[in-house]
C-alpha cells in the first residue's frame, strides 16, 4: 500500500508530468486561461490516462511482449490512445449530453496530448504492475489537473496585472511556470 | 479526384497503411536488432570498465543480475546494480565487489538529485570512500561509520549509503547459499 | 522555384514552430540541457517530418477523408519507430540522453499538424520546403536554448565530447537552476519577451 502511494505522490508531485517531464504543455498553456476549463480540460485527461493505462499495459504485456514485437509499441500505443478518445466521447455524448458540454469538447485535443501517451511509456519503462501503472496514472493526472487549476488561477489574476509591455501574455505565463515549478521542487524527497 | 465514396474503401485503405508499416518497422527491426544488443552490451562492458579496467570480458547471471567480470578467464569479483531512493527520485548504482566480498568501488549509473547538492554523489570525492569497505563498515561518519556525507545533502549521502550496504548484505547471503561460487 | 523559397523561409522566423506557433514545446524544453541533445533532437525531427510530409503529400488525393488522422498517425508512427530503432542501435548514448522524448515526436503537434494543415494539401516540392523551413526554425530554437542553458547551467560548453568553451569560474560554480526544470521555462519565456521587444513577433 505505501508502495502505491509512493507512485501516486511521485507522479503527481515530485515527477509532475508539466513542471518537470515537460509532457502535456499544450493544453498547460492553451486552456489554462480560464479556471472553469482548466478544470474540465485537467479531469478529461486524468480519465484518459487511466483508461489508457489500463488498456495498454495488458496489451503490451499480453500481446507484444510474449510475441517479441516490442518495437511495434509507438505505432500500437498511439493507436489504441486514439481509438479510446473516440469511444469515450462518442460514449459520453449519448450518456449524458451536460457532461458531454463540460468535458467532451476537450477530448480530441487529448489524443496529441503528450503527457498521455507519456504516462503510457512510463508505466513500461519503470515495469509497474498493472495496479502500479493505474495508481501512476492516477498520479499523474491528479498532478496535471492541479497544476493546471493552479496555473489557470494565477493567469486569471494575472490578467489585471500590469506587467513590462514585451512580457504580457505567453512570457509572463512561463515565468509564471518556472516560479510553479520551484515552489514544486519543495515536494523533492518527500518519497 | 479519386475520394471514393465507397463505404469500405477508408477501411481497406487504414489497412493497407497499417500493412506496410509493420513490413517496414520488421525490416528495420531485422537491421537494428543486432546492433541494438552489442550497443546494449558494450554499455554495460564499458560501465563495468570503470571499476574494473583490467577486465576483458563478463558474464550475466540473468536472474539474480549478477555480472562476473573475467580477465584471462579468471574471475575478478562480481558486480551488481542497486537503487536507491534519494531526494530527486531514484538513484541507480553499480557495485563491484572483490573476491573477498570487501568494495572495489560504487558508480553512480542515473540520478536526478539536485544539480550543485545532492547531485555531487556522482563525484570521486564521495564514491572513493566507499573502496575498500567491507559491508558492515558502509555507514555514515556521523552514525559511526566510515563515509562522510556530503554538505547540505545527507537524504542522497544517506540513500546511497543505505542502499549500498543493504543491496551487499542481500547478495551475499545468495552467493553464500549458492556454495561460494566464484 | 518561388514557393519553395517562400515555404521554407517562413517556418524558419515568420512562423517559428516554437517561438511564434508555440507549437511542439515538450521536447524542446525537455531536452535542450546540451548541444548534443539539440543537435540529436533536430537530426530525428528532421527525418520525420521531411519524410512524412513526402509521403502525404503524395497520398494527399488518395486518402479517405474519414479515415485522415488515424493514416497520418500510423505514418508518422512509424517513421519515429523507425528513428528509434536506429538511434538505440547505431547512436546509444544519444538514444539514451533523449529516452522517451523520441517516441513522443509522435503526439508533437508540430508534425501533425504539417501533415493536416500544409501536406495534405500542397505539392511534393511544397510540402519538402515546408518540413525544412519547419526543421530548421524548430532546430534554430532548440539550438538557442540548449546552448543558453548548457552555458550558464555547467559553465562551459562542449559537443560530442569535444570542449568548446569554458567561462572561468562559472564552471566551477555554475548557475545549476538552468539545468533544471524550471530553467528552461525561464529562458523561453524571457527569448519570447525578448523577441517582442526587438519586434521580431507580435506582443498580445
Amino acid at each position: 500500500m505505501s508502495n502505491l502511494l509512493a507512485i501516486f505522490l511521485g507522479m503527481a508531485l515530485v515527477n509532475n508530468m508539466v513542471l518537470v517531464k515537460f509532457l502535456g504543455l499544450c493544453p498547460f498553456f492553451g486552456v489554462s486561461k480560464k479556471l472553469s476549463s482548466a478544470f474540465s480540460m485537467g479531469i478529461a485527461v486524468l480519465l484518459v490516462m487511466l483508461v489508457a493505462s489500463g488498456v495498454t499495459w495488458p496489451v503490451y504485456h499480453l500481446l507484444l511482449a510474449p510475441y517479441g514485437v516490442e518495437f511495434m509499441r509507438t505505432v500500437i500505443f498511439i493507436l489504441v490512445i486514439a481509438s479510446l478518445v473516440q469511444i469515450i466521447e462518442m460514449a459520453i455524448k449519448r450518456t449524458n449530453l451536460t457532461l458531454y458540454n463540460a468535458f467532451g469538447i476537450y477530448l480530441p485535443l487529448i489524443t496529441t496530448n503528450c503527457a498521455v501517451l507519456g504516462i503510457t511509456f512510463i508505466n513500461i519503462d519503470q515495469t509497474y504492475s498493472f495496479l502500479e501503472s493505474l495508481t501512476a496514472a492516477l498520479g499523474a493526472g491528479a498532478g496535471f489537473t492541479l497544476v493546471l487549476i493552479i496555473m489557470s488561477g494565477i493567469r486569471e489574476r494575472l490578467g489585471l496585472a500590469d506587467p513590462p509591455k514585451a512580457f504580457k501574455g505567453t512570457p509572463i505565463a512561463f515565468i509564471t511556470a518556472m516560479l510553479l515549478g520551484l515552489s514544486f521542487l519543495a515536494f523533492n524527497g518527500m518519497v | 479526384m479519386t475520394k471514393k465514396t465507397n463505404d469500405f474503401f477508408p477501411v481497406i485503405f487504414l489497412t493497407l497503411i497499417v500493412v506496410v508499416s509493420v513490413v517496414a518497422l520488421t525490416l528495420t527491426n531485422g537491421i537494428t536488432k543486432d546492433k541494438i544488443a552489442i550497443a546494449k552490451k558494450e554499455a554495460i562492458s564499458e560501465m563495468l570498465a570503470t571499476l574494473f579496467p583490467e577486465m576483458e570480458d563478463f558474464t550475466l547471471d540473468e536472474e539474480s543480475g549478477l555480472y562476473t567480470p573475467l580477465t584471462g578467464g579468471e574471475s575478478l569479483g562480481h558486480a551488481f546494480m542497486a537503487t536507491a531512493t534519494g531526494y530527486g527520485g531514484t538513484i541507480d548504482i553499480l557495485i563491484g565487489l572483490e573476491p573477498d566480498a570487501t568494495l572495489r568501488g560504487i558508480k553512480i549509473i542515473s540520478q536526478q538529485e539536485t544539480p550543485g547538492l545532492g547531485a555531487k554523489i556522482t563525484e570521486p570525492f564521495f564514491l572513493d570512500q566507499f573502496q575498500g569497505l567491507s559491508a558492515e563498515q558502509v555507514v555514515l561518519a556521523h552514525n559511526g561509520g566510515k563515509i562522510d556525507a556530503i554538505t547540505g545533502a545527507t537524504t542522497s549521502s544517506s540513500a546511497v549509503v543505505n542502499a549500498v550496504k543493504e543491496a551487499i548484505l542481500k547478495k551475499l547471503e545468495t552467493l553464500n547459499k549458492e556454495g561460494g561460487r566464484g | 522555384m518561388h514557393s519553395f523559397g517562400k515555404n521554407f523561409v517562413k517556418g524558419i522566423i515568420r512562423s517559428n514552430p516554437t517561438f511564434i506557433l508555440l507549437l511542439g514545446l515538450c521536447p524542446t524544453l525537455a531536452v535542450s540541457t546540451s548541444l548534443d541533445n539539440a543537435v540529436g533532437m533536430t537530426a530525428a525531427f528532421l527525418f520525420v517530418l521531411l519524410v512524412s510530409n513526402i509521403i502525404i503529400s503524395l497520398l494527399r488525393n488518395y486518402v479517405p477523408d474519414r479515415v485522415r488522422i488515424p493514416v497520418f498517425i500510423v505514418i508518422i508512427a512509424s517513421l519515429v519507430t523507425i528513428v528509434d530503432l536506429m538511434l538505440q542501435g547505431f547512436v546509444p548514448a544519444l538514444s539514451k540522453s533523449l529516452g522517451m522524448y523520441i517516441p513522443l515526436i509522435v503526439v508533437n503537434c508540430i508534425i501533425l499538424g504539417r501533415a493536416e494543415a500544409f501536406a495534405s494539401k500542397n505539392g511534393v516540392s511544397d510540402s519538402i520546403a515546408d518540413a525544412l523551413g519547419m526543421s530548421v526554425g524548430f532546430g534554430l530554437a532548440i539550438f538557442v536554448i540548449s546552448f543558453i542553458r548548457q552555458l550558464l547551467g555547467t559553465g562551459e560548453l562542449d559537443l560530442f565530447g569535444r570542449s568548446l568553451f569554458t567561462i572561468p569560474g562559472l564552471s566551477d560554480n555554475p548557475v545549476s537552476i538552468f539545468m533544471l526544470p524550471m530553467g528552461a521555462f525561464f529562458v523561453i519565456g524571457t527569448l519570447l519577451a525578448l523577441f517582442r521587444w526587438m519586434g521580431v513577433s507580435k506582443g498580445e
